[in-house]
């Protein structure tokens, strides 16, 4: 029963982080037709930084913000400087074809993490690094018995519920939030009716700058900080998004806390030498019985 | 524009031809044949590989930073019979593959005379066959592998710089048995060949683990991101009372801090050395929020086991000597006195001793039966001798087994520290008699 | 009829000349650089098949270095288990890494783009850990211990003394020579064309009578055979284990397609020697800054992303691609 309990609560705070990495995965998927695999080096760097802050004396609250703004500014970034000079020729070349529209922009996304990764191990990788937690990590006692859960857990999974209401309120009532909304779904429609598509799609990337950002600051307390033990959690976010159809919100939340649970089964009840062909044996299965994902609508090919 | 797929462009020969031309610029001059390569009169030298980047470089990076400072300490007084000692350092990021290039550049670009204190047993197989064929030695290499060591006809010139895992989790479970043998003992260990050479060992000792309850397991590596929650939550769950860890020192602050945080406290923590530097233990919490007088708590009473005396052992002639050199010679970004720096100055120290011992007609063949007659006769910090002889090339058989004091220095668990002795094999375990020599003047040894 | 002939007997003679060049190549290098261009063979082998895989038929693989892990591990069980000689024992990586492709290439098939990107790259993160799983028979992490073994008496008594990175490279470029005249063939016959019709316009090719899923899952089967065959050479340099197969050596393998030419044999081979000698070349071109180590080591990755990025903005076709616009001008 404890064991159950444990890997319930585990999962369920696991699953939170990566909900966070596939909703960031999906926003940018929605705004710009692109899998950015470069998300969680984002992360690691601005994680980086707040760490380098922290460490110097800063305040963890400064440190945070400033790691989500550098969240959202390398998001700006990488659009602005990589992926729009990229679609600006999707029409001449190598680009021509179809197939290779959805392929570069995912060769320019490893180009990214290699950069990223680089950087990070000229500045930071002598060691590796632990990373803070803002509230208490050590398990809730109440009654004389150890909950299976800390504050921080809780704090985790708050937060990650707030910033998806932040998210559905953002599409659903600002008119920013529909103009992205209606880019998504026709770009050209979206023009037409005069949104500025470029701006739209140089937000959603700095959304999800953000979001991974917070997925980073949230994940590294319980494990440490390197500048390559996010590309696991790429791994896993980029699961969820598939498993919840890569085009919805709710289904990335719902993906990642079934990997959550997935992941934390395995561990407890199998081994976790598993865990890797456990993530690809369901990936596999989810893509083969409902490739669209369970909340996809699967995607009408325009001839 | 239209791509042509099939190879009739005559671009494709001038390609090829390019490509030779810059082949041509980028290769070297022949070395001179006379004696055996990386020896002169005025210099020996000597090659390293490493993981200095990537993420299995996390403190082992310092190691070669330490190597070099003893020997540009050595070179300070005059080198070894005039020859002063060049350590050429290559990082294969722990990639395999990589190692064998890095190996070959080595051997034929910088025309190293010995491979001395390589890091990293998956990688260092790829190439000790091929090192083994070329007759170079390949001395004091830098894992506790025992395959590497025991049968000396398979790599007669490979000689290794740690004790074996196996060894090691003789003498610490020895010990466990006898000290909690009434406790429930469990595990937790990275699925490699350490974590499982460990096993093996304690299980020599009659230390058996049952797996998915008191044996818990993780892939090396994913401690960093994936955590150690649902391994220490199922010792925590199967009543484990003394919890081993066989896993490197980062797999350690992190389960450590994992059990406070899931209020698991185990009556006892037993860490293998590998896993049990507490400056990178204490360094990694730090980064996480942990202060040093807390983290310093956390580890007291832990109970490690060592071959040489603890880093922090300011008592010891050996780690004043070193710690001296480090702090004039070390050029690299991280020169923090720990273990891993200890234990390079030390293999350098016995490369040191070794080119002395074998003197001023120094060749690859002179090296390796040095290695094998005399090397057990070498001293250095080390408080149990060399194993090497013509039947096996194993480092340190033995270890003592201490416990952290709330300074986080390895102190013996009894009143005397007592350095237990035995094989990788399944021989008994005995106190050792060895009584280690005295430093030479100026830490620097003039062989056996 | 006839023309497809002469390109046949083009691309047989341009082969030959590509061996005969590397040969000649291998013999006045110094052993290191002999072994680094045993490496450019090999990976040319691999590229190859990213040439045909992504560059042909418009699939994307970020787990090609998993497959080349399968063919390293069927070459190793095949020498140290049935005792056979590292040629049969090539064949068999061959075939058994075409089988594995056959499997993914029925998951892939229904894969376009991002999804295919991804489901390969979890691919190559969960292969490694069977060998773990299955440690009594595929090493463990240990891995296992293969070679090249000793060059054949005939080679030393007509050429000499062959060295150990000197018969690794000779070793390799006939099974080179014969991936890249089989490549050639591919592109130039009717199935290279259906290929590319599918990576053009999947649906307007389906219109035109092709069977799409087929002709995919065929792609996988060709092009995993070539990553099988390059990954088995890979693993015979020392040794096949998880660490010679890590993600990282999938994403070189597509870093090299990209910055050579996606899409033509040459910009293979330039991509595979520019993926192997660019960070010799840097430590080269930077001894005398004296960079640290920490500075030095990661450089190579730092200038590989930036190329990459200026690849894909600047020159989508890669660096063969360039040259023969810059020729044709």
């Amino acid at each position: 029963m404890d064991t159950a309990l444990t890997t319930l609560f585990l999962g369920t705070t696991r699953g939170a982080v990566f909900a966070l990495v596939a909703m960031g995965l999906v926003l940018v998927w929605r705004g710009a037709g692109i899998v950015n695999f470069a998300q969680m080096g984002q992360a690691m760097f601005s994680t980086y930084i707040a760490s380098s802050l922290i460490i110097s004396g800063h305040g963890y609250w400064f440190a945070f913000a400033t790691a989500l703004i550098a969240g959202a500014l390398l998001g700006a970034l990488v659009d602005v400087a990589v992926m729009r000079p990229l679609t600006k020729r999707s029409h001449s070349g190598i680009l021509a074809s179809e197939s290779m529209r959805a392929t570069v922009p995912v060769i320019a996304s490893l180009g990214i993490l290699g950069i990223l990764q680089s950087l990070a191990g000229m500045l930071w990788a002598a060691e590796e690094r632990g990373f803070p937690s803002p509230v208490s990590d050590v398990a809730v006692k109440a009654f004389g018995k150890t909950a299976p859960f800390t504050n921080f857990d809780l704090f985790i999974i708050i937060v990650v519920l707030l910033t998806l209401a932040a998210t559905t309120l953002f599409f659903t009532k600002t008119g920013m939030g529909l103009a992205m909304r209606a880019t998504a779904l026709n770009p050209e429609v979206a023009r037409l009716s005069g949104i500025r598509i470029g701006r739209v799609r140089t937000l959603s990337w700095a959304i999800s700058g953000v979001a991974s950002s917070l997925a980073g600051l949230l994940i590294t307390p319980s494990a440490n900080l390197s500048p390559n033990t996010l590309d696991l959690i790429l791994i896993v976010g980029f699961t969820a998004a598939v498993v919840g159809g890569l085009e919805s919100l709710p289904g990335s939340v719902v993906g990642g806390f079934i990997l959550g649970l997935l992941i934390a089964v395995v561990n407890v009840y199998d081994a976790p030498d598993d865990v890797f062909l456990a993530l690809l044996i369901f990936l596999l299965v989810v893509l083969i019985v409902k490739p669209g994902g369970l909340f996809g609508s699967k995607r009408v090919r325009n001839v | 524009m239209k791509f042509h797929p099939s190879l009739s462009k005559p671009g494709f020969l001038t390609l090829v031809a390019g490509l030779a031309v810059g082949a041509l610029a980028l290769s070297s001059l022949p070395a001179n044949a006379a004696s055996d390569p990386g020896v002169t009169d005025t210099e020996i030298v000597l090659g390293m590989q490493l993981p200095q980047s990537g993420p299995a470089s996390p403190g082992y990076n310092k190691v070669d930073d330490a190597m070099r400072a003893y020997f540009d300490y050595v070179n300070s007084k005059g080198g070894v019979n005039g020859r002063m000692i060049r350590l050429e350092v290559k990082d294969d990021a722990y990639k395999a593959g990589l190692t064998v290039s890095t190996a070959s550049s080595l051997i034929n670009k910088e025309k190293v005379f010995a491979f001395v204190g390589s890091v990293g047993t998956q990688t260092h197989i790829s190439v000790i066959k091929d090192i083994n064929r070329r007759g170079i030695p390949d001395i004091f290499v830098n894992s506790g592998y025992s395959g590497f060591y025991t049968d000396p006809k398979k790599y007669p010139n490979s000689f290794g710089d740690l004790g074996t895992y196996v060894v090691e989790a003789k003498i610490l479970g020895k010990y466990l048995k006898e000290t909690y043998g009434d406790k429930k003992i469990g595990i937790l260990y990275q699925t490699d060949d350490f974590g499982r050479n460990a096993v093996a060992g304690f299980a020599t000792a009659g230390l058996k683990f049952t797996p998915k309850e008191t044996a818990a397991t993780f892939i090396a590596g994913t401690q960093g991101s994936l955590g150690l929650v649902s391994q220490m939550s199922q010792l925590k769950a199967a009543g484990v009372e003394v919890v081993i860890i066989a896993a490197v020192s980062s797999a350690s602050a992190v389960a450590i801090s994992t059990a406070a945080k899931i209020g698991y406290a185990p009556k006892k923590w037993a860490i293998i050395s590998v896993g049990a530097d507490a400056t990178t233990i204490q360094g990694l919490l730090y980064a996480g929020g942990v202060p040093f007088a807390t983290s310093a708590a956390m580890l007291t009473g832990v109970i490690s086991a060592s071959h040489a005396p603890a880093a922090g052992d300011s008592s010891d002639e050996f780690v004043t000597a070193f710690k001296k050199i480090n702090d004039d010679f070390n050029k690299g970004p991280s020169k923090a006195w720990d273990n891993n720096v200890l234990q390079g100055m030390n293999t350098a120290y016995l490369t040191t001793e070794a080119l002395f011992g074998v003197g001023k007609n120094l060749t690859r063949k002179a090296l390796v039966s040095y290695l094998e007659t005399k090397g057990s006769s070498l001293s250095s910090a080390a408080l149990v001798p060399l194993g090497y002889s013509k039947a096996t090339h194993e480092a340190y058989t033995g270890f003592w087994v201490g416990a952290y004091d709330a300074s986080t220095v390895l102190k013996p668990v009894g009143t005397d520290r007592v350095v237990y002795t035995t094989d990788s094999g399944s021989g008994p375990v005995t106190v050792s008699t060895y009584k280690r020599p005295a430093m030479p003047v100026d830490a620097l040894p003039k062989g056996a | 009829m006839f023309k497809y002939k002469r390109t046949g007997i083009r691309n047989l003679a341009i082969a030959l000349i590509f061996t005969v060049a590397i040969i000649a190549l291998g013999a006045i290098l110094d052993p290191y650089n002999q072994g680094q261009l045993a490496v450019v063979s090999m990976l040319f082998i691999g590229v190859l098949s990213v040439t045909l895989l992504t560059g042909t038929s418009g699939q994307i693989s970020l787990g090609q270095g998993a497959l080349m892990a399968v063919g390293g591990y069927a070459s190793a069980l095949t020498i140290l288990n049935l005792g056979l000689s590292i040629w049969f024992a090539l064949v068999m990586a061959i075939i058994v890494s075409a089988l594995a492709g056959l499997l993914l290439g029925f998951a892939a098939a229904r894969l376009t783009g991002p999804y295919l990107a991804g489901t390969t790259l979890v691919l190559a993160l969960a292969l490694p850990s069977l060998a773990i799983r299955f440690e009594s028979v595929l090493g463990g992490d240990v891995g296992l211990n293969v070679d090249f073994g000793n060059p054949p008496a005939w080679l030393v008594s007509a050429f000499g003394e062959i060295g150990y990175e000197q018969w690794q490279l000779y070793a390799t470029v006939p099974l080179t020579c014969l991936a890249l005249l089989a490549t050639a063939n591919i592109l130039s016959s009717r199935t290279g064309r259906m290929w590319r019709a599918i990576r053009d316009h999947e649906s307007a090719a389906s219109l035109m009578g092709i069977n799409v899923s087929n002709n995919k899952i065929f792609t996988f089967v060709v092009s995993s055979g070539f990553a099988g065959l390059s990954g088995a050479l890979y693993g015979l340099r020392g040794i096949v284990g998880p660490s010679v197969y890590p993600i990282s050596l999938s994403l070189l393998l597509l870093t090299g397609a990209i910055l050579g030419g996606l899409r033509s044999i040459a910009g293979a081979l330039i991509g595979s020697a520019l993926v192997v000698f660019l960070p010799d070349l840097i430590e080269w071109a930077t001894r005398p800054l004296a960079l640290s180590e920490q500075i030095g080591n990661y450089l190579p990755g730092l200038i590989g992303g930036v190329l990459l990025h200026l690849t894909v903005i600047l020159n989508p076709g890669g660096i063969a691609h360039a040259l023969h616009r810059h020729k044709n001008k």
